[in-house]
Order: structure tokens, then sequence, then C-alpha cells
């Protein structure tokens, strides 16, 4: 696809998704906004799994900590929430890189087991520091302007999600993605010909913690209820099914897979809580037998001529 | 408080061994971590809840079939997910999380949210040493978890299976070219791996009772025991697993009991400043 | 002075002893054959010279300089680069990246125009460049050892550094790769370290033999001494 065509559709989908709301009542547009954060969680998370190989299973942590800071600053201290976002982003990527600095170096393995470690401990400090979080109960918070508006955050949650993905684009196609993608395909060649191995890992895991603190800071007050619920294995297995399922290693794969879980999840409700049920068993499925997920599904089927005549070359 | 807490952190700790063990084995050999570690733990508890309780089948009996159940589930669950990842850890890691998700809910679907629970082998407590009453169940609990380990222990110094997956975990291709089917090989790691996982279950679900979410705490302990120890260390599971069982029991007792857990991570924390290879751990080539 | 010197190298794993007291140097501007028995511990020496890991005792100075320990990115950057006896491209990049990604950290500061046509230039010089927009996983072994030196080439090394990159080929092909192997020196004025299992081809490049037995070196010298040589005969009969 050339440049020109990329940026025409963009803006196309961009417009399209500026006027989708306006016709839709108040739940179809909470049913978006939902989305939205999810785009955003799913995006970053491809980040660390998709380009540079590393599995967080803190990155719902991450979304917390950007939330509670903001909430809890504007509870205890009347700060801005606007503020509060930005500090809450600042903390969650200053969490990004101790845990990053302290686990990387000894391999992928190890940041899987402490991310998952860390979420758990947050959840921990957060119901028994009832006081400050409120525990289970949630720690109600102001919202982002002074009159509800849900079609005002649905804009808000928009420009955010818009301003992420337009930055990961940027990151994956400079030098830095360049360096992310052969990290993710052989650490050590890449550290053979001069990538600084550990410096990039860290730096994406830093980016990711950030942007997910971003997206659970503008969440919280979207929904005006921050609880332990946000930072909980449950919203991070979300995030990874819908990279997973959408197509992990892709910029499109997870925005899909957050549209089209999110969305689906709001119809499997009507039946019950079995969504992460049906979710896990799809991902399972698409993880074991389809590892670039939908788009890489629709993509080979696309591409089949081609991948033919190069397989020609290989004999 | 000094004495029960000491002992309390005995029996986690000889718990917490077990269960590091069959993580240790896995990572040692296949360089796999399984995320679904506590769910198989979990699933060992309610067979052994059904069996004995609501089948009536004697409770020796019922626990030695939960854990052969989740023997085989094991060797199923390395044949269909894990055999086709090698080479490529990153997938190991997102199977095995979508797993412990998936089975977590499969709990909560068949069993319910409530707390459920196999019944004791023995009933009453012991006066120990003359400072406190203690449960005889914990007390059962804590030999049948030091005698599994030393059994396991012999297996592995000994026998002509240990030496294979110490050989294994050594050097995989040194052992491949001498002949070891290192594929079947991984199979029987992984499966055994879940077995000891069951093993920590029956024995704890009569004085922990099982829910469907309990098991991520009982994994994520046996992580922070495996990188304490040192990644493939068998020696290392039984020290990690006695330190962490004692900290978590003292730190309860002596500063606060909500933060149980925390106490672990904090552990991990400092392991991985100071001596990141774990304690008995080699240095990664 | 040389370019690179080893200085009583050792290297241990577990028990095994893979390198005792290595002592070796490296002139500049020369061709230098590493050759030994299978198990002599030549790609650890590699292993251990380039970065990979840190050897158990000994030094190991690079163009002046000790760089011991240092990790295999670091010592890239002071200009020695090298290839892998199992070939390790980045699979799911296309050929021209995966030597992009080498220009990159040796140009940071350039466009990527600049970098496009430089990593271009370095593909046509091993004769890839018709391959540059397929996936590296779609080669074949030959080609994937050409793109490796392709992409050390990119990151402008002084001292090369190949491992086994005759496997495979024919005498004709034999013939051409070192040919080429002599233009790196000839006409880029690198230095070569090369590892090899094909005696001839050795004997033909190389203006100094270093021989490794049981992780000792066995003797150095010239090609025409090596092949004389009654212990290098030894324990090649040995194996």
């Amino acid at each position: 696809m050339t440049g020109k065509r990329l940026g025409f559709i963009s803006a196309l989908i961009l417009a399209g998704m500026c006027i989708l709301p306006l016709g839709l009542g108040i739940y179809p547009q909470h049913v978006l906004i939902v989305s939205l954060f999810y785009v955003m969680m799913a995006s970053s998370w491809n980040l660390l799994a998709g380009y540079t190989g590393q599995v967080s299973f803190g990155h719902a942590a991450m979304a917390g900590i950007g939330a509670y800071t903001s909430g809890i600053l504007a509870v205890k201290a009347g700060i801005d929430p606007w503020i509060g976002v930005c500090a809450g982003t600042a903390i969650a990527a200053l969490l990004g890189l101790g845990l990053g600095a302290l686990c990387l170096k000894m391999g992928g393995i190890y940041l899987s087991l402490t991310t998952l470690a860390f979420s758990q401990i947050l959840h921990i400090v957060i119901v028994n520091e009832y006081d400050v979080t409120r525990g289970t109960m949630g720690l109600q918070v102001p919202g982002l302007m002074a009159e509800y508006s849900k079609i005002t955050y649905y804009y808000i949650m928009l420009a955010a999600a818009v301003l992420t993905l337009a930055i990961l684009y940027r990151m994956i196609h400079s030098n830095l993605g360049l360096n992310f993608r052969a990290v993710q395909n052989d650490e050590v060649a890449a550290k053979s010909i001069g990538v600084k191995v550990l410096q990039v890992r860290v730096l994406a895991f830093t980016v990711a913690s950030a942007m997910a603190g971003f997206a659970g800071g503008l969440y919280g007050h979207y929904l005006l209820l921050i609880t332990p619920e946000i930072p909980s294995l449950d919203l991070q297995f979300n995030v990874l099914a819908m990279t997973v399922i959408g197509g992990m290693g892709s910029f499109i794969g997870p925005v899909i897979g957050a549209f089209a879980l999110n969305i689906l999840a709001e119809k499997i409700r009507d039946y019950g809580e079995y969504h992460v049920l049906v979710f896990g068993l799809v991902a399972l499925v698409v993880a074991r037998f389809a590892p670039n997920g939908l788009l890489g599904i629709w993509r080979r089927f696309r591409t089949r001529p081609h991948a033919r005549s190069s397989n020609r070359l290989q004999d | 408080m000094f004495a029960i807490s000491l002992m309390n952190g005995l029996v986690m700790g000889v718990i917490y061994a077990l269960a590091a063990l069959g993580v240790s084995l896995v990572v040692g050999i296949m360089n796999v971590v399984n995320f679904a570690h506590g769910e198989l733990y979990i699933l060992a508890g309610y067979f052994s809840y059904l069996f004995a309780s609501a089948l009536g089948v004697n409770f020796v009996l019922a626990m030695v079939i939960a854990v052969g159940l989740v023997f085989f589930l094991g060797l199923l669950i390395e044949y269909l997910l894990i055999r086709p990842t090698y080479g490529n850890d990153m997938y190991s890691l997102i199977l095995t999380f979508i797993l412990s998700i998936v089975l977590q809910n499969a709990y909560l679907l068949i069993f319910g949210p409530y707390p459920n629970k196999p019944p004791l082998w023995v009933q009453g407590a012991t006066d120990v040493f003359g400072l406190f009453l203690y449960g005889n169940q914990r007390l059962a609990a804590l030999a049948a978890g030091a005698a599994l380990i030393a059994v396991i222990f012999v297996i592995i110094k000994k026998t002509w299976f240990g030496r294979i997956i110490r050989a294994a975990s050594q050097d995989r291709e040194m052992a491949e070219l001498n002949g070891v089917n290192t594929t079947r090989l991984n199979m029987l790691s992984f499966g055994l791996g879940c077995a000891l996982a069951a093993a920590a279950g029956v024995i704890l679900a009569p004085v922990f009772p099982v829910t469907p979410t309990a098991g991520v705490p009982v994994a994520l302990t046996a992580f922070v025991v495996v990188v304490l120890g040192g990644m493939g260390s068998l020696w290392g599971c039984v020290v990690g697993g006695l330190t962490l069982g004692l900290v978590e029991n003292f730190g309860a007792a002596f500063i606060s009991s909500g933060y149980k857990n925390v106490f672990g991570f904090m552990i991990l924390i400092l392991v991985l400043l100071v001596r990141p290879s774990g304690l008995f751990g080699r240095a990664k080539i | 002075m040389a370019l690179l010197e080893g200085r009583k190298i050792c290297k241990a794993f577990g028990g095994v002893q893979a390198l005792r007291q290595v002592d070796f140097v490296v002139e500049p501007g020369t061709i230098v054959g590493l050759i030994g028995p299978n198990g002599a511990g030549k790609t650890t020496l590699f292993n251990a010279v380039a970065g990979t890991f840190r050897p158990t005792s000994g030094k190991i100075i690079f163009d002046g300089a000790d760089i011991t320990g240092l990790p295999a990115n670091a010592v890239c950057r002071r200009g020695m680069a090298r290839t892998f006896q199992v070939t390790r491209p980045f699979a799911a990049m296309t050929c021209l990246e995966n030597v992009m990604v080498a220009a990159i950290n040796r140009h940071p500061e350039k466009p990527r125009s600049f970098i496009e046509s430089f990593a271009h230039e370095k593909l046509s010089f091993v004769g890839l460049d018709e391959m540059e927009g397929f996936e590296a996983r779609h080669l074949n072994v030959i080609q994937k050892k050409r793109l490796e030196m392709a992409r050390a080439l990119a990151t402008e090394p002084k001292l090369l550094m190949l491992d086994e990159v005759l496997g495979g080929l024919n005498t004709q092909e034999i013939g051409q790769a070192v040919e080429f192997i002599r233009s790196l020196r000839d006409r880029l004025g690198l230095t070569v370290l090369w590892i090899e299992h094909v005696m001839g081809a050795i004997m033909k490049a190389a203006e100094q033999v270093i021989v490794l037995d049981q992780g000792q070196v066995l003797m150095a010298g010239t090609a025409a001494e090596v092949v004389t040589d009654q212990r290098v005969v030894q324990a090649y009969l040995g194996e």
C-alpha cells in the first residue's frame, strides 16, 4: 500500500469514526468508548508481544496504576484530572522502566513472571489500603469535564486512541521499529550486529507501560468509579485475547480485535457471563493454529499466489 | 506466636517446595513456564473432593486418581499446546496463560464460586512440644509433603529416568546426541510437573479449600520459589520454598496479615537485584 | 601491532573446560584460518572473543583496547563482525531489512534513504540484490550465509569473523567463495578470522593458520607449516 493511499484510507476511517456515534443511543456509545480504551491497551501490548517478543502480564496493572494515581490525586488533593492523567502516565512509565531494567537482563520468562507477580501485588495493595483506595468498593472520582457528556467522552477517547496509534505507527516505522523486530526475530544475531538489545527491550516496555497508564487514567475518569477490576487478570486477559485473535505483530490486528471482541462480549453478556470462557477457547485455538491471528489468515488468503512464487524461489 | 508461625511456615514451605518442584522440572528441561500450574493444582483439589466427598471413594484412592488424571491431562496439554511451540518461548507463555484463564472460568461454571473441600484425613489436634495445639490434618500434610519430596529426590538422583532428566536439563543437544528421545522426555516431564502440582493440591485441599481462582497465588508463589532457588535447581526449590513459607508466615504474624503474599514479591525483587540467577542457579550460558 | 590478541583465554561450562589458556594473534590485513577437529573449541573461542559470553579468565585485546567481557553489541561497535555456524537471519524480515538493522546501528544519524541504498549496496556485493524484498525465511542455506555476510559487512567492521561459510558448497562454488573472501581483504582492506572445515580452502586463502585441539592451541604458523606438522596430522587422524 502506498503512503498516499494509506493516508486517504486512515482519513476516511477517522471521519467515519467521528460521525459514527451521532445517531446512536447512550448504550452503544458506551460500548464504543470502552472499545477505544481496549484499542489503546491492545495496540500498546502488541508493541511488546508482537514487535519485541516479550510477554507482559502486567499491562492491566499499569492501566490500574494510571487510573488510581489520577483518581487518588483528584480525590485526596483536588488536582485537576487532566494533570492527574499525565501524572498517572508518568508513574506507569517509571514503574515500567524499573521493572524492565530489573528483569529483562535475565530474559523474557522473567518479565512474564515478574509482571504477573506485580499485578497480583497491586491487587492486594489496593484491597488492603482501604482508606486510600476504597478497596473493592471502588473509588469515586470526578469526571474530565464539569458536565458529564457521553459524546464528549467519546471524542476524547477517540483523540487519545488516535494519538496512541500515531505514536506507535511512527515508532514501528522508524529505526527503533527495525531494532524491535530484529530483537524479536533473533536476540543473539541482533546483538552481534550492534543492537543494544537490553536498552531496546526496556524502552519498549517503558513506552507500552506509559500508554497503558494513559489509557487507564482516562478510562477511570470516564467510569467515575475506579475498582480493582481495572488492574485485574481478567482485563489483562481481554487485552491479550484481543491482540492474539486480531493479529499479533500487525499494526491493525489489535485494533480490529479490540472492537470485535468488546462488541461481541456485549452480545454474549445477554446469555450470561460466558464471554471470557468463549474468548479463551477461541484465543487458544488461534494462538495454536494461526499465530498471526485473523489478520494473518486474511492476508494469507489474499497473498497466496505471491507466497507460492516465493516458495519456488526457495527450491 | 513465634512457634506457631514457625510451624505454619514449615507446612507452607514444604507445600511451596512441592508445587515449585513441578515448575522447576519443566523449566529445567523444556525452558517452558506453565502458567496454568496453579489451575492444575486446583483441579486436583476438585477431583479429590469429587471422588471422596461426592462419590464416597476412599480418600487415599481419590487422591491417587486425582493425581493420575491431572498427569494424563498434562500429557495431553503438552501434546496439543506446548509441543508445536518449541523454539518460540513466547507462545508457550501466552498459551499457558490463556489456558489458566479458561480453566478458571470453566471451574466457575462447573463448581461455582464456593469453596470446596475434600474430607480431612485425620481429626483433632496434637499438642506440639507442650507449646501449642496444632491441627492433625496440617501435621499430616507436612509429613506427606516431605515424604513426597524425598521420593522425588531419590528418583532424580538415583534412577535411570532421573539421570536422563539431569542430563537433558544440563545440555539438551548433548542428551539428544546420546540417543535420548527428547520429544517423549518433554511430554513425560511436563506430565510429571503437572502431577506434582496435583500432588500439592490434594495434600493441601483439606486444609485450604479450593475455589476457581485459588490457584493464582499458589502458582505465583511457586514461580517466586523457582526464581529464588534458581531456575531448574531442585535443591533451590526446597530451600526457596521453606524460606518463602517462613518469611510469609512470620511477616503475616509480626508485620501485617493482609500483606502475606507481598513479602514473596519483595523477595523476588531482592533476588533479581542481588543475585538474578537465584540461590542455586547456574549462570546463563 | 596486532589487531586482535587473545591472552590465556579460558572458558569452562560447568565442569567441562572448553578453552584452556588460549593465546593467539591476528595481524591487521591478514586472513587467518582457525582449524581443529570437532569439539576443539573453535566456535567457543569465537563466542568468547565476540562477546556472546564472558571468558572464565584471560584477556582479549582488540584494536588496542581491552574488550574482555564487553557485550556483543559493544564489541560490534568497535569494529568486529561475525557470522554464525548455524545461520541466524531475522526470519520474518526482508533481506533488505535484515541488512538495514546493521546499517542503522552503524549510522544512526543518517536518513532512511541513505540506509536503504547502503543496505542495497551490501546485498549486491554478496549477490543477493534480487532477493532484497523477500523475507529471509524463504532463502536457502547458502543464501542465508550470504545474507549474514552482507549484514556483517554493513556494520563496517575492521575484523570479520566467519564461522564455516563453505558448508554445502560444491568444488566450483568453494573456489568462488575463496576468491570472494580474498577480495574482502584486497578490496575492502578487511582482516578475516575464519573457522573452516574445508582444509583446501583455508590452505589457499589463509596466510596464518591457528590449530585448536581439545581447547588448546596446538600450533600456529603458515599454511605450509601446519599441514606438514606431525602433531596436527595426528590430531586430525585421531579424530
